[in-house]
């Protein structure tokens, strides 16, 4: 075979074909009389690869800590694992990785955005591509250009505004402690020394299902009488998933605000109501006091050590089937899994029995990393919310009861109890409300 | 007692590591070599670096060289061939082709130690265009640039900015009649593509695969280390055709972890070729009487646990002679060659004084 000239193949320099080019994924199309605006009339884009660009691969593994973006080789063991993927979501790191090398500039696109840290990737990962490391790193620099979704934006406004991601006043944020019913000394107003410095957290303090997990606790810690304390309208946000979205400036202020709260104070350990603060106090807080830290615990790890005098106090029945979510901020980014179950256990009449997929393969309900405030974004993007998935799966166990320990939880699960046509079926509760129900 | 010499044909890593390997046993070794030079195809065609610790091949070459070169106990002959072998080990005698003409010498036992040779990418079909496109090249012509320190684009001789890599070029086809793996392109290749980017750091590669085989340590050593450490692409799916356009290959093929169709203009293309029996192999074979396994290397009889017993009693054969091989492979085989045949000689001596 030689080359040779002719009229088809004219010796001219190379330049990609633009056959499918012309064609470009539009906001909104209707063709025909049918709309398929969104995601899927991307199938108009050009199917041939002409060129591995890896202008945005090189952007993005030069960045420090996403260096491990560029070890994928391809097993695909993160696709299963990725709750995103498993929600019509088309995502995971070996997907990411295959996009960037095929030129998707991944500053200006979703995949910047969908992951929600919970980490079932790095598990499973045999290269250690590491995306809670990425992540955070990577959304860090789109955030410095600009690049972020408006929810995002909102929410971070609104925290580094008024210290929470709803908005709402410092002041309302002891608000629900009136309906509690049981005495609940605020730090600031009263600093003699305590044994439990309890970090309430943003939904428990805000959030309508919050407030009655909240007043749960209160009620529980009473009943225990255990000596507690909390920061009252000096407590900020714990910033983690601000972190994660691409806030680590406003991290670290709201760190450092937090930090200068826990040292005014004597206090034996710090009582986390939320796995995501329980989690920034444990593993990024040090960073910020001279690696020292604090004693933190989540309160499931709390109680449970309790057990002996909490068991006696459990005596109203609570015959239902209960199954358990484990966050995934308490579970795989802190080896905490038998906690939440001891508590369980020790509720009277409960018939517990596991979802497919827990403990370490536990699940995501898609509220970490900033997942929680990218419903309306995330919506564009899967065929499903994970929350929806999550709640089909308690279902399919036969559950009646789907039990949480993250106040991220309640609201997400609640709502896609509904929106799954499952309104009655299946009850959402934090394990704090069972625990109180419990108490004569 | 004294022993006919143990005849070792071929002064590649494997010749060289058994010649040295009978000395320091203390028994004679003949090495036999067709080219003017030791060293065998690391030397012969020019690598730059061996695989996989990435040594120098002049240098880690010159210390095996060295290891034969003075031992009283190796007669080195260099552009000779075995031309004739008659009678049985340990009294085989063998016809050599010298420069200074034939020469009779009786041997004892007999280590193959002929090689392999290159795949030649234009031998079989023309698909890929190695002998029309000068920017199609094979890993051999890749490590000859890479010797000289300068890698470019032949055709011009200006510096790349896109190069990539086919893998199995020769191997794993049933059309060519190849079907073996031939076990040491993956690394090759990976040991390449390092050596382009530290010289033409701008200079982005590609390795197009079926599987990367990276057995044992270098998985880490070389297949990771050039993804992780030096940004080198692995694309799964092999390049179906080369055209030219303009002064650029564009490859053609499908990226299969994508499900899409692949056209991608390269300044360089390297065609990862494996390894075939070499003719020496076959012809030793030959004249010595050893069977050839299905794939055309010589047999050896011992499967797993013998790597080197030919069915020819006194006869063993080491290295890519036999089969796809590393260096690894090559020296391990040499070192059980020479020791079944100083054992060969041995129990033949105890033999003949116990009858005598």
């Amino acid at each position: 075979m030689t080359e040779t000239k002719s009229s088809f193949a004219p010796l001219t320099a190379y330049s990609p074909r633009k056959k499918a080019q012309s064609f470009v994924q539009k906001d909104s199309v209707v063709i025909e009389g049918v709309d398929i605006s969104g995601q899927w009339n991307k199938m108009f884009d050009a199917r041939e690869i002409t060129s591995y660009d890896l202008t945005h691969m090189d952007k993005l593994t030069a960045i420090p800590g996403a260096e491990s973006m560029g070890w994928c080789y391809q097993c695909a063991q993160c696709i299963p694992a990725c709750p995103v993927d498993n929600a019509g979501g088309d995502y995971g790191p070996r997907k990411i990785f295959r996009r960037l090398q095929t030129g998707v500039d991944i500053f200006n696109h979703s995949d910047m955005w969908l992951c929600t840290s919970c980490q079932n990737c790095v598990r499973v990962c045999p290269k250690e591509v590491d995306m809670v490391q990425i992540m955070p790193a990577a959304r860090a620099a789109a955030v410095l250009e600009g690049n972020v979704p408006d929810e995002l934006v909102e929410m971070f406004q609104n925290v580094s505004e008024y210290g929470n991601p709803m908005g709402q006043s410092a002041r309302k944020r002891v608000k629900w402690t009136r309906g509690a019913g049981v005495d609940i000394r605020i730090l600031p107003k009263d600093a003699q020394p305590v044994d439990v410095l309890w970090f309430v957290g943003d939904y428990y303090a805000y959030h309508d299902r919050g407030n009655d997990a909240a007043q749960a606790m209160a009620r529980v810690f009473s009943r225990l009488e255990i000596d507690f304390g909390i920061l009252g309208a000096d407590e900020r946000c714990d910033g983690d998933s601000q972190r994660i979205a691409g806030e680590p400036g406003l991290f670290e202020e709201l760190a450092r605000h937090n930090i200068e709260q826990f040292e005014k104070y004597e206090f034996a350990k710090i009582v986390a109501s939320g796995p995501h603060a329980y989690n920034a106090i444990k593993n990024e807080y040090p960073k910020f006091n001279g690696g020292s830290g604090f004693p933190i615990e989540h309160y499931t790890q709390f109680l449970s050590q309790h057990l002996d005098r909490l068991t006696p106090l459990l005596t109203r029945p609570f015959a239902k089937k209960v199954t358990f979510h484990d966050p995934c901020y308490l579970g795989r980014h802190n080896g905490e899994y038998d906690a939440p179950r001891k508590l369980l256990q020790a509720v009277p009449g409960i018939e517990f029995g596991e979802m497919f997929r827990c403990k370490q393969q536990g699940y995501c309900c898609g509220g970490g990393g900033g997942g929680m405030w990218l419903d309306g974004f995330a919506a564009e993007h899967q065929t499903e919310r994970l929350s929806e998935n999550r709640v089909k799966e308690a279902i399919q166990v036969g559950a009646e009861v789907l039990a949480v320990c993250c106040p991220y939880e309640v609201s997400r699960f609640e709502d896609a109890v509904k929106s799954t046509d499952n309104d009655g079926k299946l009850e959402v509760l934090d394990i704090i409300e069972i625990l109180d129900q419990c108490m004569e | 007692m004294e022993h006919n010499p143990i005849l070792v044909i071929g002064a590649g890593p494997a010749g060289l590591e058994a010649a040295r390997g009978a000395a320091d046993l203390g028994y004679r070794a003949l090495l036999v070599e067709k080219a003017p030079v030791l060293g065998g195809t690391p030397i012969l065609a020019d690598y730059a670096a061996i695989t996989p610790n990435m040594e120098n091949a002049e240098v880690a070459m010159k210390r095996m060289v060295d290891a034969v070169a003075d031992d009283p106990l190796i007669d080195v002959r260099l552009e000779t061939v075995v031309t004739a072998a008659e009678g049985d080990a340990p009294e085989i005698n063998v016809t050599l082709s010298t420069p200074a003409g034939n020469e009779q010498m009786a041997v004892g036992s007999v280590i193959v130690c002929t090689g392999f040779q290159h795949f030649d990418p234009g031998r079989e079909t023309q698909m890929y265009g190695y002998y029309e496109y000068d920017d199609v090249i094979t890993l051999v012509d890749c490590e000859r640039m890479l010797k000289a320190g300068s890698f470019v684009k032949p055709s011009n001789g200006e510096t790349p900015k896109r190069v990539c890599f086919i893998q199995c070029v020769g191997s794993r086809d049933r059309q060519i009649g190849n079907f073996w793996c031939s076990k040491v392109c993956c690394g090759i290749a990976c040991k390449e593509a390092i050596e382009i980017r530290q010289m033409v750091p701008d200079c982005q590669v590609f390795v197009f695969y079926i599987d990367m085989r990276m057995y044992g340590f270098w998985e880490d050593e070389i297949y990771w280390k050039a993804q992780d450490d030096h940004k080198v692409n692995f694309i799964r799916g092999i390049v179906t055709e080369i055209t030219k356009r303009g002064d650029q290959v564009v490859i053609k093929g499908e990226d299969t972890t994508m499900g899409r169709p692949v056209e991608v203009p390269m300044d360089v293309v390297i065609l990862s070729v494996g390894m075939e029996p070499s003719e020496g192999s076959t012809k030793m074979a030959e004249i010595f009487r050893m069977p050839l396994e299905s794939h055309g290397f010589i047999e050896t009889i011992g499967g797993a646990l013998n790597t080197v017993t030919t069915s020819r009693p006194g006869c063993f054969a080491a290295g890519a002679s036999t089969g796809p091989a590393d260096l690894e492979d090559s020296i391990s085989m040499a070192g059980a060659a020479v020791m079944k045949a100083a054992g060969f000689l041995r129990k033949h001596s105890l033999a003949a004084s116990k009858s005598a």
